[in-house]
């Protein structure tokens, strides 16, 4: 699926430290358009600051960060929202809005501030919304819904900012089966229209391995693997990283592996 | 905006138009400020008739003792109370939104004490220096308000961002620290004690025109510019890293917010003194209305808030007649109730 032989996001040479406490060590990394990458490692491994240093949120001491091949500290925030869209693992929204009105949230890196929104912004939301599940919630405010449908909202949301490139931190922790696999073939699905690619944090093996073209094991700050889930998650790694031995069997239908306790 | 036909204007994809819905919330909010003001003009010490009143307010009588009754006392102190309820609920929304804290209100980061504290120590040079400086307790007001937020600012700023909770605890110490220094004021100086008294109080007994001419520009230019903030406040709502991600720039929005928010109430403390309770609860009751969307929630605190005050004016100088009750004691008593009826109600729906 590869169509573009130039990396949309490259990481080069990047440390950060919090406080002298470093988080993402000396890192390179190209990723290309067209893929599903799954981030996995340990805690504080860097996952997260590592979907915040691509997008901008914080600023590494050392090294660059390219996004279509422009330095991110040169990108100004409001064209970045265009740009790249996120998923959180949770937060918490201060006031009661309606589930329309969060999803909507999503246009509004794109509303002229005198003008006001249009019609498309509506119908952009409308069709996120619908995409996930979240239409009949669309008049509920967002405290009374369940946490699961709050995750999809999230998602419809960081749809409707139409961005080129979609990251989510542990988007499924709240989702039940059947929306899980729903979900993930919005997620695939948008990969072939307008998203290019699509970064997430993944605590959970078994689904990184189901959703991902490319898994990058993290440990301590330094990239660890990159490869396909067969390539990464095998005894040799996850012990390596993980210190523990992990049972691994193959899918019964795909061939991708998965970590049984 | 490219809405063409009548049904797309009403109802989009469960979306409305917000703007037919503040056109609309503004013209009513003004009719009912009209109506209830009206209503208010007829209280007072002196009993004047409503038809006696619509002919002076018709034929701009100010010839007679009723007529400057009405045109020099009753109708500035209704603007007043109008203007300063305006800022107080709007100014507490806009805090209450950039703090992403339901329980902030507009005297949390300090301004109060400071404009109290400026005022103040103007009085008590006055006292001691014999200077006259009167004329100028508004600029002192000001001065004070600005030296407060600095100090809450500078001293909850860490090396890149600002901790919110820090911010408020900030806020919080110098209001207390600034509050203890105007009662020490208080206990020195006796002669003055009356009118500072005032600053702590509120007070819109002082209301004139001149007062007004002075507070109406920034507290409109003031609304107007927290309004267009409306959907960055919105963006707030969803956390500080999430509102970055829709490429809002929380830091100079935080600072933009205070900047005006401090100076709208700094104006208005200057020439009413502390009315507390308004900016706190006032947009709660807005966002109870028509929900927590700035857009629509800030012109209705501010409509909501000038109600509140005139209704709370009105009783403050007629309940006791000819005795004033200081206008906070009013807003307090009644505010409360309110709030705490309003609040169970909302745990009882689940939420608002």
């Amino acid at each position: 699926m590869v169509t573009d032989f130039k990396p949309i996001v490259s990481l080069e040479d990047v440390t950060f430290s919090y406080n002298h406490h470093p988080a993402i060590q000396e890192m390179n990394l190209s990723i290309y358009p067209g893929q599903f990458i799954g981030i996995i490692g340990p805690n504080g491994s860097g996952k997260t600051t590592m979907l915040k240093l691509i997008s901008g949120i914080i600023t590494p001491q050392r090294g660059n960060i390219k996004i279509f091949g422009k330095d991110v500290r040169k990108i100004p925030r409001k064209k970045m929202a265009k740009i790249i869209s996120m998923v959180p693992q949770e937060s918490y929204i201060t006031y009661n809005y309606k589930v329309k009105e969060v999803v909507f949230m999503g246009r509004i890196p794109f509303i002229n501030q005198w003008q006001g929104e249009t019609i498309l912004d509506y119908q952009i939301s409308q069709d996120a919304m619908k995409k996930t599940d979240s239409l009949p919630h669309a008049e509920k405010g967002i405290h009374q819904i369940s946490g699961g449908e709050v995750q999809r909202v999230y998602i419809a949301r960081a749809l409707a900012q139409s961005p080129k490139i979609l990251m989510l931190d542990e988007f499924s922790s709240h989702l039940d089966l059947s929306y899980k696999y729903e979900i993930i073939k919005i997620l695939r699905e948008s990969l072939k229209e307008e998203i290019q690619c699509i970064i997430s944090v993944f605590h959970d093996l078994n689904l990184a391995s189901y959703c991902s073209d490319q898994l990058i094991l993290l440990n301590q700050g330094r990239i660890e693997k990159i490869g396909t889930p067969q390539e990464v998650i095998n005894n040799y790694y996850l012990k390596k990283v993980y210190h523990t031995k992990p049972n691994i069997i193959q899918h019964p239908e795909l061939s991708i592996p998965q970590v049984i306790m | 905006m490219k809405f063409s036909t009548k049904s797309e204007k009403s109802n989009l994809y469960g979306y409305s138009n917000w703007r037919y819905k503040a056109i609309l919330i503004v013209v009513v909010g003004f009719l009912a400020i009209l109506v209830i003001g009206f209503i208010g003009l007829n209280f007072g010490t002196i009993a004047i008739q409503p038809k006696k009143i619509l002919s002076i307010l018709w034929h701009h009588k100010t010839d007679d003792s009723l007529g400057l009754i009405i045109w020099e006392l009753r109708i500035p102190r209704l603007i007043m109370a109008m203007l300063t309820g305006m800022t107080l609920a709007s100014v507490g929304g806009g805090f209450q939104g950039i703090l992403r804290n339901p329980l902030a209100d507009p005297y949390i980061l300090g301004v109060s004490a400071g404009a109290a504290l400026g005022a103040c120590s103007a009085l008590a040079v006055q006292y001691t220096a014999g200077l006259y400086l009167v004329p100028f307790l508004p600029v002192f007001a000001l001065m004070g308000a600005f030296v407060a937020i600095s100090l809450v600012y500078l001293l909850s700023r860490k090396k890149s961002h600002l901790p919110m909770s820090d911010l408020l605890l900030a806020g919080v110490a110098v209001n207390f620290f600034f509050s203890a220094i105007i009662t020490l004021l208080l206990a020195i100086s006796r002669r003055e004690t009356r009118s500072m008294l005032f600053w702590l109080m509120g007070d819109l007994s002082t209301s004139s025109w001149n007062n007004i001419y002075w507070i109406s520009l920034p507290v409109f230019l003031g609304i107007i510019l927290l309004v267009s903030s409306s959907l960055e406040l919105n963006a707030i709502a969803l956390g500080e890293e999430e509102a970055l991600h829709l490429g809002i720039q929380t830091e100079k929005l935080r600072l933009k917010i205070f900047f005006i928010g401090s100076t709208m109430i700094a104006i208005v403390v200057s020439f009413t003194g502390l009315i507390g309770f308004v900016g706190l609860v006032i947009p709660h009751i807005a966002r109870l209305l028509v929900g927590p969307d700035h857009r629509i929630m800030l012109p209705v605190s501010a409509l909501s808030g000038s109600i509140f005050l005139i209704i709370c004016d009105t009783i403050a100088r007629t309940i006791i007649a000819p005795t004033e009750i200081p206008i906070g004691v009013i807003t307090a008593l009644v505010g409360s109730p309110i709030f705490i009826h309003l609040l169970k109600r909302r745990n009882e729906n689940n939420g608002y």
